[in-house]
């Protein structure tokens, strides 16, 4: 069996065009999100990014191959697996061509043409944990030798569908993200285009393993036995107790309930928990992108000592504290996503230079 | 793949015109609040376990679903009203492939491994399906709104 390295990441989101600029601005504090207006005339908070190029694709695709090409997957031969991983897919662009003739795998396949990408395409859209899932795909096949290198690209885009979804079922929160905060009341949706880049080659960050669990009892929240599966599964998966993991990036979107279960959850996989961080103040939940735009961010975070800001009261019922700065040593770091339909998916990462 | 079995494969192609009172019967209650996408998956996939003689998915198997499609009727009715005002609730959820990955969890009466993913080449599919999969097997179904349910029921070889 091949290892599995993060061989590169690119990130855009509302905190900026790049994983450098992402940094920049949460040395700052962070951004605040921008509003967004639906057909009806009502508006919610987004993390959008700051890019106004009113054509769907053309700005989509300026935005794609330049994450693309920060994460060094064009570098290479582009010849791997391609996994675009999104939950809204390409709605935003059909909402203004109205063209529902293109089928499920055409938008993967349309990314595949911009970035002239000649490996297999995949499309993973399995709602928030998208991302996730695709990195446990690209390394399923780097692991058995039918891949040296694979990109996993999590696209969540500008659309009304599903920033009008979610305020139809009463998830998104009207004033703020406030993970895991005492005043906590719903979602804040983002933006993003995130890339990781995965390889058979050393370097820093390799991926331990992870675990893909769904229940259907709760299709629109988190089930406490999966979370605690999930979690299980991932660190049999990667060869590692729970003792062994020194950093946790939860879920935490925001919700009153669904944070409230999936921190006990965690306390009880985790006799200590160890130290927990959340970038959904920093960027919203960017859904199907999610899990490959916080890995970037948090890899990035690690790398280069830099903590995202938290200002606000954390809620103490829930004894899961956010970390108000980048742990000393982060071995092995727990990343998970849960999502929309039941899904709870969990990343483990290695650093290696730890 | 080498050394994989086939325990049961089920092609609804045409689709009885009496499929959701069969799956009605089938499961006892007629499924609430999913979309036809997913109770046509739904009923697929239980025809295909009972071929097999399994009354639930095992505990271990994985589930994969793909589509080219996708819920095409609800996504189509949700971008509309969302051209006009808030979607419903229930179409959006519809329109999420998450959902019929619940569905499918809740009504197989199973906690484990499902993703919708898709590739043009449907062995692609199946290959990385197969390679992701471990002792407890593979489910793996097409599906197409309003058209077409195909599912297999796959064991690996033997360690």
């Amino acid at each position: 069996m091949n290892e599995v390295y993060l061989a590169g990441r690119g990130l855009a989101s509302a905190l900026g065009p790049d994983v450098a600029g992402a940094l920049a601005a949460l040395a700052q504090g962070g951004v605040p999100p921008r509003r967004f207006e639906l057909a009806d005339g009502s508006a919610w908070p987004l993390y959008a990014m700051a890019d106004d190029e009113p054509d769907w694709p053309t700005r989509t695709r300026h935005i794609t191959q330049r994450v693309a090409a920060e994460s060094s997957a064009l570098a290479g031969p582009r010849s791997g697996p391609l996994f675009v991983a999104s939950s809204s897919l390409d709605i935003g662009w059909l909402e203004q061509s109205h063209d529902f003739n293109r089928d499920y795998q055409q938008f993967a396949e349309t990314v595949a043409s911009w970035l002239d990408w000649r490996g297999p395409v995949f499309t993973v859209s399995t709602a928030c944990t998208s991302a996730l899932n695709a990195v446990l795909s690209a390394r399923t096949l780097i692991r058995n030798g039918q891949a040296d290198h694979a990109l996993v690209l999590g696209m969540e885009l500008r659309n009304r569908v599903t920033v009008g979804g979610f305020g139809g079922m009463q998830l998104l929160s009207a004033t703020g993200a406030l993970p895991f905060g005492q005043a906590r009341n719903g979602l804040v949706l983002g933006e993003a285009v995130a890339a990781l880049h995965l390889s058979s080659t050393p370097s820093r960050w390799r991926v331990a393993g992870g675990a893909n669990v769904v229940d259907g009892r709760d299709p629109a929240g988190t089930v406490p036995s999966a979370v605690i599966a999930m979690c299980e599964q991932a660190l049999a998966n990667s060869g590692l107790q729970a003792s062994d993991i020194t950093l946790i990036k939860p879920q935490a979107a925001g919700g009153v309930g669904s944070d409230a279960t999936e921190a006990q959850a965690l306390r009880e996989v985790f006799a200590t928990l160890p130290p927990l961080v959340s970038f959904k103040a920093s960027i919203g939940h960017t859904l199907g992108a999610s899990g490959a735009a916080e890995l970037a961010l948090l890899t990035a975070c690690l790398d280069g000592g830099v903590w995202p800001h938290i200002g606000y009261a954390q809620d103490p019922s829930l004894n899961a504290t956010l970390s108000q700065q980048a742990p000393q040593r982060a071995l092995h770091v727990l990343a998970s996503i849960l999502g929309f339909g039941g899904g709870h998916t969990a990343v483990v990462l290695e650093d290696r230079e730890a | 793949m080498n050394g994989w079995r086939t325990l049961a494969h089920v092609v609804v192609d045409p689709l009885p015109a009496d499929w959701r009172e069969q799956l009605a019967t089938r499961l006892g209650q007629r499924p609430r609040r999913i979309g036809p996408w997913a109770e046509l998956a739904l009923y697929g996939a239980r025809l295909c376990l009972d071929e097999a003689q399994e009354t639930a998915l095992p505990a271990g198997a994985q589930l994969r679903v793909a589509s080219l499609n996708g819920p095409v009727s609800a996504t189509r009715a949700v971008a509309e009203q969302a051209g006009v005002g808030l979607p419903l609730p229930f179409s959006f959820m519809q329109s999420q492939p998450s959902q019929l990955l619940a569905a499918l969890s809740q009504h197989l009466g199973w906690q484990g491994d499902a993703r919708f993913t898709l590739c043009r080449d449907p062995q692609a599919v199946l290959r990385l399906a197969q390679a992701e999969c471990g002792p407890g097997g593979l489910l793996i179904g097409w599906v197409e709104d309003g058209r077409r349910s195909e599912w297999w029921r796959l064991a690996p070889p033997p360690p």
